[in-house]
This record gives C-alpha cells, sequence and structure tokens, in this order.
C-alpha cells in the first residue's frame, strides 16, 4: 500500500435523541494514512462513510478546544492525537461526564455557566479613566499568572474529574483555573470576591487533588495547581477575616 | 446544614492538611514501634513499659504529639472517606455522611484530650 | 464499561431544546489507568480514621493503669493487629510520597509580598522534617533516649 495506509476500524459512539433511546455504538472501515490524527477519520467517516456523523471541530491545530471527545477511554483532542499510535481498533466517545446532544457533541452550557461564575475579568475597586493611560505590569508580573491563562476551553479536564461527575454544582478545574489566573494578575482586585464564589456551593474545597485534569490538559495549564493554590488563598482570605473583619463580610 | 458546612470548610481543610502532613509524620514512628518493632520483639518490650510510658505520655511535649497523634488523622480519615463516598455516587447522601463523619472526628478530638490528660 | 455519572453531571440552569443522553463517567473510573492511585489515596481515609481511633484506645489504656497498658500491648502482638499496621506502614509511605509530590505545586507564585520557596527547597524540607521526626521519635519510643 502507498502512502503508508491502512485500514482501522473506528468503533463510533452514536445517539439520535429523535431515534435512539440511549447512545450505541457503530463501527467504520476507515483506509487511514500514517499521518492522520483521530480528527481526519473522523471528517473521512462524515465525507466518505456516513454523512450523518456530528462532530465539533475547527481549527486542527489544538487551539481552538472544539475537538475534544473520549479517544480509547481518556479525554483528548482528536485534532491532536496521531492515529499510529493506536492499535486497530479506536474507539471514540463524546466527552465523559456531559450530558450527551447527539453523537460526539456535548452541551456546553454547563461549563459557559460555570466559567462567568468565577467573574473571569479584571475587577477594579475604582475603573480607571483613561486619561490616566494604560496599566502596566512587569514580566515577573506576568509570569505569576501566564501558565494559568493558556487554557483553550476545551473541557478535557471536566471530562477527567471525579468530582465533577459526582458533585454537579462543583465549578471545576478550567473555571477555577481562570478564576484564579484573574485573582493573581497585578491589575486585579477582586480576588475577595472571586473568593466567595470558591467557597460558595460550587466550592474549590470539593476538589480531591486527583490531578486527572493536569494529566490531561493539552496545554499544560496545570489546573490542579490552580485549584489548589486557590484553596489556600481562600483559608488565608477566610483566615484574615477574624483579624481584619472587611465591611459588609459574613 | 449545608451552609455551616461551607462556612467551616476552611478550617476543616486545614485540619485535613495538617493530618495528611504531620498526622503521617507522627504516625510513621508509632506505627514502625508501637505497631510492628515491640510486637514483632525487634525492640524490646520495656522500651514502653508502663513506668516508661508515663513518663513519656505525662510530659507536656508527650501529650502534644499523642493528642496530634490521635486527633490529626481522624480528621484526615473523615475528610477523605467523605470524598470517597462521593465519589462512588454519594453526593446526596453527603448532607447527612459529611456531618457524621466530622462529628466523629470531633468527638475522637476531644476524647483525646480527655486520654492525654488522664496519663 | 460505561456507567453513568451523576444525573445533572455539567447540567446547565436551563434545559436545551433538544433531549440528551445521560453524563457517563470517565470509562476507567475507580479502579482503572491512574485513577487506581487516586481511589487508593483516597481509601488510605479508612486506615487513619482507625490508626487515630487505635492510638486513642492505647492512649486511654494507658491512663487506665499498669494493667490496662500491658493489656494493650498484648492485642498490639495479635497476627490481626500486626497485619494492620504492615498495611497501614504502606499506606502512610504511599500517603507521604503522593501528597509531598503535590505539595510544592499547591503553593501560590506569592502570599502578599512573601514568595514561596523553590521546588527543591519544599521537598528537601518535607522529606527532612518527615524523616527527622521518624528517626527521633523511634529512637524516644524504643528506649534509645529519656
Amino acid at each position: 500500500m502507498s502512502d503508508g495506509q491502512q485500514n482501522k476500524t473506528f468503533v463510533v459512539t452514536r445517539f439520535d435523541p429523535d431515534r435512539d433511546e440511549v447512545p450505541r455504538k457503530q463501527s467504520y472501515e476507515v483506509p487511514v494514512r500514517s499521518d492522520w490524527k483521530v480528527l481526519d477519520a473522523l471528517n473521512f467517516i462524515k465525507d466518505e462513510i456516513d454523512a450523518t456523523l456530528s462532530h465539533r471541530w475547527s481549527c486542527r491545530m489544538a487551539v481552538c478546544g472544539s475537538c475534544g471527545m473520549m479517544v480509547n477511554g481518556e479525554p483528548r483532542l482528536t485534532c491532536k492525537e496521531a492515529l499510529a499510535q493506536y492499535g486497530d481498533t479506536v474507539e471514540v466517545a463524546p466527552l465523559a461526564n456531559f450530558p450527551v446532544v447527539r453523537d460526539l457533541v456535548v452541551e456546553a452550557d454547563g461549563f459557559m455557566e460555570k466559567l462567568t461564575s468565577v467573574k473571569p475579568w479584571i475587577i477594579r475597586a475604582k475603573e480607571r479613566a483613561v486619561e490616566e493611560g494604560t496599566m502596566r505590569q512587569s514580566p515577573a508580573e506576568l509570569e505569576e499568572f501566564k501558565q494559568f491563562s493558556m487554557c483553550i476551553n476545551c473541557m478535557l479536564c471536566y471530562s477527567a474529574c471525579p468530582v465533577v461527575a459526582n458533585e454537579p454544582k462543583f465549578i471545576g478545574p478550567a473555571a477555577i483555573a481562570l478564576g484564579h489566573r484573574y485573582s493573581l494578575d497585578s491589575r486585579d482586585e477582586g480576588a475577595a470576591e472571586r473568593n466567595a464564589v470558591f467557597r460558595g456551593e460550587g466550592t474549590v474545597f470539593s476538589c480531591s487533588f486527583a490531578n486527572e485534569c493536569s494529566e490531561v490538559c493539552p496545554k499544560n495549564v496545570d489546573p490542579a495547581a490552580a485549584v489548589n493554590q486557590a484553596k489556600l488563598n481562600a483559608v488565608i482570605d477566610w483566615a484574615a477575616g477574624f483579624v481584619l473583619p472587611r465591611g459588609g463580610d459574613e | 446544614m449545608k451552609h455551616l458546612l461551607l462556612k467551616l470548610e476552611p478550617l476543616i481543610w486545614l485540619l485535613f492538611g495538617q493530618g495528611i502532613l504531620l498526622g503521617t509524620v507522627l504516625l510513621t514512628p508509632w506505627v514502625l514501634v508501637v505497631g510492628l518493632a515491640i510486637p514483632l520483639g525487634i525492640v524490646p518490650a520495656d522500651a514502653l513499659s508502663y513506668e516508661r510510658a508515663t513518663a513519656l505520655g505525662s510530659h507536656i511535649i508527650g501529650r502534644v504529639i499523642l493528642l496530634g497523634l490521635i486527633a490529626l488523622p481522624l480528621w484526615k480519615g473523615a475528610h477523605h472517606m467523605r470524598h470517597t463516598l462521593i465519589d462512588f455516587g454519594g453526593a446526596e447522601r453527603d448532607a447527612w455522611v459529611a456531618p457524621l463523619l466530622y462529628l466523629l472526628a470531633a468527638l475522637g478530638s476531644l476524647l483525646a484530650v480527655v486520654a492525654v490528660v488522664r496519663i | 464499561m460505561s456507567r453513568s455519572a451523576h444525573p445533572r453531571a455539567m447540567a446547565a440552569s436551563k434545559p436545551g431544546s433538544t433531549r440528551t443522553a445521560p453524563p457517563q463517567l470517565p470509562d476507567r473510573f475507580p479502579f482503572g489507568g491512574r485513577y487506581l492511585a487516586y481511589t487508593l489515596f483516597d481509601l488510605t481515609g479508612i486506615l487513619y480514621l482507625l490508626l487515630g481511633l487505635s492510638v486513642l484506645c492505647a492512649v486511654w489504656s494507658l491512663g487506665s493503669g499498669e494493667a490496662v497498658w500491658n493489656g494493650a500491648l498484648e492485642r498490639h502482638r495479635s497476627i490481626f493487629y500486626l497485619g494492620f499496621h504492615g498495611i497501614a506502614l504502606a499506606a502512610l509511605i504511599f500517603v507521604g510520597i503522593r501528597f509531598f509530590a503535590f505539595f510544592p505545586k499547591a503553593q501560590p507564585p506569592r502570599v502578599g509580598r512573601v514568595k514561596p520557596p523553590p521546588k527543591p527547597v519544599i521537598l528537601a524540607a518535607l522529606y527532612g522534617l518527615w524523616i527527622g521526626v521518624t528517626a527521633c521519635m523511634t529512637i524516644v519510643l524504643a528506649g534509645g533516649i529519656f
């Protein structure tokens, strides 16, 4: 065979809410090229074999976060994972821990709500006037939060997290990492507001440090570090509240 | 109850964290000597004869260490057991499981105070 | 084999316009792959609870007189207690190593103006504490000093 082609079997989870009671599996034989990623095979299936297959994808270069799926039981970006690492049979399923809309497409609304809940924007006690010019930030100050700003919202960490699986209200790795990114930002003055969210119903203390989120993160954000740093910051904030009570705080 | 648990969480987490750190550090020599070396005869039993054990345990440092040896593992254990039960599908049960486990740890800690004072 | 996660896992506050299939647990949870170490770590909670209660019983015995204390020492010689403490020792080492490995990254980059020490220093301090306290307490308990 030329181009290093071989056949692989793809066992894909299918679900049509109008036709299927529960998700089912469907197998496809795909002539794959040696340099293909999982996403190439899925697109081949849709283009050449079964146009009814639904899946999300966009950039093909692991920056948009759209193509997250379970590949052989692990949450992966399908545009990033080379097929060569897998055997003759590859299982593709929708992301674990998410409600499934159709086939490989999961409902992301819950995730968007958790993201917004941590107030992921610069909070100032008093808004800076335009005339005052830009805020200045040193490279050292940037370094303190930069790692946590690299998240592409791919939701793989939510798929891997055993707490997300069992506690619906838990804010979750990416959202906590994002909130922590802003609390660490030298321009931000909203750490106290975010700590109130972190200690609310979606409490960061639900995290049991499985570290699975950081294991599966394709961008080395290390959300587990962010969540556990956020716990310590929340404790310091709580303890400081006894010594220096804030007006209006409980 | 849920609201109370949320308010107390930073304290419980601190106790849990120290339970892992200091609890592990203190328990290791206890298990090595009291749990294994003395029963197996590697260390002579009179190392912890009643007289010597009482002398060690009634010293202020001894009482503090014994207090830590009891209380800290209880809080670590209670918190981790709570999380294990949630991981095995117990999120709804948590409303009564969590207070029960933490009460057990609190009760054990109180008994620990009594126990070390009794020496 | 997939099993169901919590029925409301990652659910939005308002339902979508179409019926969704319920969320599924990650395939390997709780005993497969990396999850095994995590589940075992959580399960050490039971051992720590039992250890705490066991030390409580021992200290209570000490405060109850010589006969009761000697009885406690005798109980520790049973195969059940020996087995329990053998497993407990393994659990302590496992917990210590896993916890210490994660400890450095759980420190924020700055608390106020104070930065945490570099990772090798934190690890050296943690292991130094563990080994140092173990050595000192072992010597004291075994009758080496005092």
